[in-house]
């Protein structure tokens, strides 16, 4: 084990979910969860209002009890014991500091209701946690005294300063502005290489799971779509959902046609062919599919002529629209519209109506399974 | 309403509405302080005589400690138990919720006779009658929506993550609800308790069955005034409830906007 | 990267537990409950079983009600009085509570202002007020006199106009602030998309603002009326024998004539006749509206 790995170990619990539920009446909001959180990472629950996540980490914190399942930290089950006492720090999208208490105080309230430190000790420990949030002349204003940046920092210190082993993280960027909550995003991730804890984040910001985690938790109507590294989500989706939710994409709903080995030829909707290799997804001829194409992977080629066995298909511009560096095009293929990005020299000579030739790496296409629900937690690590 | 005529119609009727409204309070004020010895208006002189003998009479000052007992008694239980209540209707799901409505808007809408009929003759046996802790239990019933009504509504408008705030940071759930939560409602409790008091100040049939013997407080002696006497007194006597309604009133404004700086 | 270690036995499938969920908000509810049911509803009770029971079960009390002329009459005379006070009341209170709607937020607090200080004075003052005003030396008499209009005082108390001029001035702040409390539910919007299409002011405020407003008035209207009803201090002190309410009467039956089945009997029908108007507005109109909550 590497020294850091040796570190987080230390400083940062392993969190484990067996098959979480939890309903309101008779809606599910949280449907069989289970999950596997390393020690020290940084773990983000992505998905859209409604799938879950918030009732997870509620159920985390202990805020909510579960309908049935287990909750696992550092392999002692928490689900029995009251919020209270599982010494996890948390932090609030309305940041949610005690307006009557100074940062000061607001930051060694923890220490205050767990530990009997010395009055040295704690002050200590504040200012420490104040240095490490960059806020250390700030320990004797009140909160709204301070930006919403700054009071966010203050509510990291007040959730670090018991030195938690699991840290959970409810949307906090929410009511910051995009440059700030930008800003914050390095913050965190320097503050959580520093003290190593594990951290739980929630968040609906596809861009902000995937530049700060370790691993994301791709969440969907209370249940599991996809767990993996955020390179692994976005180059291998399992699903539909996760495929459409992450980035851009091209989807084309498609039949099986033929099965050779590995090698796959698919037809889609215009009656045209494009090879793509097995993956997870079940393959068989005849059975329907999904073809994901990301339009960053599609170029605009001369010819019609396949070359190194590239599929290449013909189409019509649709729609064309310019974007400062790039222009975006709507290619009509059949009855599909592809997304496709061209470079402002190559873009400015196009016209709507135009006839043009589409082409990518083979490696690009990637296999779905048909239909919408995600399967249960899906691939963890590179596929 | 586009039309200046149109307008000028409706701020005119506004207007004679909002006189019609105020009038008599000024009227009241007004001849409290009357030189004169009759309920005449506009009064022809200016004398604080009136008031000087209301503070000279023993009967009016006990009356007006009696207000200020039964007032405060039964604003007191009305806070006791009508803040719980509103946790349970605000931080929970209750079924029975149409039920509750349907009973506070009960109690509400009786007619004060009836309520002032029945609480006799349920207390005659029970010796509450001539007390007042009896008066002020009765009071506490109908003073009970008004704090239940206003604690409501602080709680509804404060961050409920913050009492949440403190729990995950260890401290234990009540004192989070004692220490955190409490203080940032006060406002509201505090506004409820203040109309449970007035409303107790005020209240009349109650009273006289319940209270209207000896220690009668203020409003049943008005009463009386009103029917038997026709000088001043009287008139100095409401302009005293005025007052007070004025100032708890103002007062509550003042708290509200005390709050609102502390955790702006 | 992750130990695949097995978990110390905790059970998998813990046993779920609903029936905690009601504990909390059931005993922070029960003391008020108690207190209701002990103070306010079994004194009801009571009064209704003693308008039964004097002598055994009998429903003397009750057919002595019904066939009394001067029951009858009071009864009458409540229920017109009553309804009369509500309709003038909504038609001050409209045009009030309509200009609180439009208005901005200083115009609307002081307009609140003068609206609700009438609300916290107490009821026997603003009564005995109009005493003062409307006596033979009153101001009315003394300007009407002083402008040589009329040569003799009217007589303007004691008579059904003096009552109402009093009631409806006293239910007018519940009317306005009740109302207000409706009209602020109407999507303005509507109006603008009613003058877009070539409505004018008054078009727009007769076919779309009025006819959405009109549940409110009918829920204030309730609200009222029931109020109106058990008046008591008003009518004693400005209206004449004539003009004799509900309330009055029990008061006497109770107070001087002791005679408690009565005046319990003549209780019970007041106390039926309003919660069934209550009952009936509680049915159409959340109560919650009443003070802001919503429908969670």
């Amino acid at each position: 084990m590497t020294e850091l790995a040796a570190a987080a170990m230390a400083n940062g619990a392993q969190l484990r979910l067996r098959q979480l539920t939890k309903a309101f009446g008779a809606t599910k909001a949280v449907d069989q969860i289970s999950l596997d959180v390393p020690a020290g990472a940084f773990v983000s629950l992505l998905g859209p209002s409604g799938s879950g996540k918030t009732t997870t980490l509620n159920l985390i914190a202990g805020f909510l009890t579960p309908d049935s399942g287990d909750i696992l930290l550092d392999e002692h089950s928490i689900a029995d014991v009251p919020p209270h006492k599982r010494n996890i720090g948390m932090v609030f999208q309305s940041y949610s500091l005690f307006p009557h208490m100074t940062v000061g105080e607001n930051v060694g309230f923890p220490l205050r209701m767990r530990t009997r430190l010395s009055r040295q000790d704690a002050r200590r420990r504040i200012d420490e946690m104040l240095a490490l949030v960059q806020l250390s002349h700030l320990g004797d204003r009140y909160p709204r005294q301070l930006s919403g940046g700054q009071q966010q920092r203050v509510a990291m210190a007040r959730a670090l300063v018991s030195h938690p082993r699991l840290l959970l993280m409810d949307e906090p960027l929410g009511a910051l502005d995009k440059k700030l909550r930008e800003q914050m995003q390095i913050e965190i991730k320097r503050i959580h290489r520093n003290v190593g804890t594990t951290v739980i984040y929630v968040t609906h910001d596809q861009t902000e799971a995937l530049t700060m985690s370790d691993l994301v938790v791709v969440m969907h109507q209370a249940r599991v779509a996809q767990v993996g590294t955020p390179r692994a989500l976005y180059e291998a989706p399992a699903n539909l959902f996760v495929a459409d939710f992450l980035g851009d994409s091209n989807l084309l709903t498609a039949t099986i046609a033929q099965v050779r080995g590995d090698e796959l030829a698919v037809e889609i909707g215009s009656g045209e062919r494009i090879h793509a290799t097995r993956s997870a997804a079940a393959a068989s001829q005849g059975s329907d599919a999904v073809v994901l194409i990301r339009p960053e992977d599609i170029s605009v080629t001369a010819t019609g002529e396949r070359t190194d066995g590239r599929d290449v298909l013909a189409g019509t511009i649709r729609d064309i629209s310019y974007h400062g560096d790039t222009f975006k095009l709507d290619v009509a293929v059949g009855a599909d519209v592809l997304k496709v990005r061209v470079a402002r020299e190559r873009g400015a000579g196009m016209e709507r109506g135009d006839r043009v030739f589409l082409t990518w790496r083979s490696s690009a296409v990637r296999l779905l399974p048909a239909g919408d629900r995600p399967g249960d937690a899906g691939n963890q690590g590179e596929p | 309403m586009s039309t200046i005529a149109g307008r000028l119609g409706l701020g005119a009727a506004v207007l004679a509405v909002l006189v019609y409204l105020i009038f008599p309070v000024i009227v009241v004020v007004a001849i409290s302080f009357s030189s004169g010895n009759f309920l005449v208006f506009p009064p022809p002189g200016f004398s604080l005589r009136w008031y000087e003998s209301i503070a000279g009479d023993p009967e009016w000052v006990s009356a007006l400690w009696v207000t200020l007992k039964v007032g405060s008694l039964s604003a007191l239980i009305a806070v006791l138990l009508g803040v719980p209540a509103a946790f349970a209707l605000v931080r929970h799901v209750i079924p029975a919720k149409a039920l509750l409505n349907a009973l506070i808007l009960c109690a509400l809408v009786t007619p004060p006779i009836v309520t002032a009929l029945s609480t006799y003759l349920f207390f005659v046996p029970l010796g509450l009658v001539n007390t007042v802790v009896g008066l002020a239990c009765a009071h506490a019933v109908s003073g009970m929506p008004f704090v239940v009504i206003n604690t409501s509504a602080s709680l509804r408008s404060a961050d409920v993550n913050l009492e949440r705030a403190a729990v995950i940071h260890g401290a234990h759930p009540l004192w989070a609800v004692l220490r955190i939560t409490l203080p940032i409602i006060s406002p509201g409790i505090v506004i409820g308790a203040i109309f449970a008091f007035v409303h107790s100040a005020h209240e009349l049939l109650v009273a006289t069955f319940v209270l209207g013997g000896v220690g009668k407080p203020v409003a049943v002696k008005i009463w009386s005034g009103v029917q038997a006497t026709s000088d001043p007194t009287i008139a100095a006597a409401s302009a005293i409830l005025i007052g007070l309604a004025i100032f708890t009133f103002a007062s509550a404004a003042a708290t509200q906007s005390l709050a609102k700086r502390r955790t702006a | 990267m992750t130990a695949l270690v097995e978990p110390r036995a905790a059970p998998l499938l813990r046993p779920a537990r609903p029936s905690q969920a009601w504990l909390l908000p059931t005993m922070l509810l029960l003391p008020s409950l108690a207190w209701i049911t002990f103070f306010f509803l079994a004194p009801l009770i009571l009064m209704c079983w003693r308008s039964l029971a004097s002598e055994g079960f009998s429903l003397e009390t009750y057919s002595v009600l019904f066939t009394s002329p001067l029951f009858t009459k009071v009864m009458i005379t409540t229920v017109k009085t009553a309804g009369i006070a509500t309709v003038f009341a909504l038609l001050l209170a409209y045009p009030l509570a309509y200009v609180l709607t439009i208005s901005g937020g200083k115009m609307r607090a002081l307009i609140l202002v003068f609206v609700l200080i009438p609300y916290w004075v107490d009821i026997i003052v603003r009564s005995f007020s109009w005493l003062i005003l409307l006596g033979d030396n009153g101001m009315v008499n003394k300007a009407l006199m002083g402008l040589g209009i009329i040569g003799m005082p009217l007589q303007l108390l004691y008579n059904p106009f003096s009552v109402l001029l009093a009631m409806v001035q006293i239910l007018l702040p519940l009317t306005t602030v009740t109302l207000f409390g409706a009209m602020l539910r109407i999507d303005r919007t509507l109006i603008t998309a009613a003058k877009i299409h070539g409505a004018s002011g008054w078009q727009a405020f007769r076919t779309v603002f009025f006819p959405l407003s009109l549940p409110g008035v009918y829920g204030a209207g309730l609200l009222v009326f029931v109020l109106a009803l058990g008046f008591y201090v008003t009518p004693a002190l400005l209206g004449s024998p004539r003009e004799t309410m509900i309330a009055q009467t029990i008061m006497v039956e109770a107070s001087q004539l002791l005679d408690w089945p009565q005046a319990s009997a003549a209780g019970a029908v007041l106390l039926i006749i309003t919660t069934s108007i209550a009952a009936l507005y509680n049915r159409y109109f959340s109560l919650d509206r009443l003070w802001g909550g919503s429908d969670n």
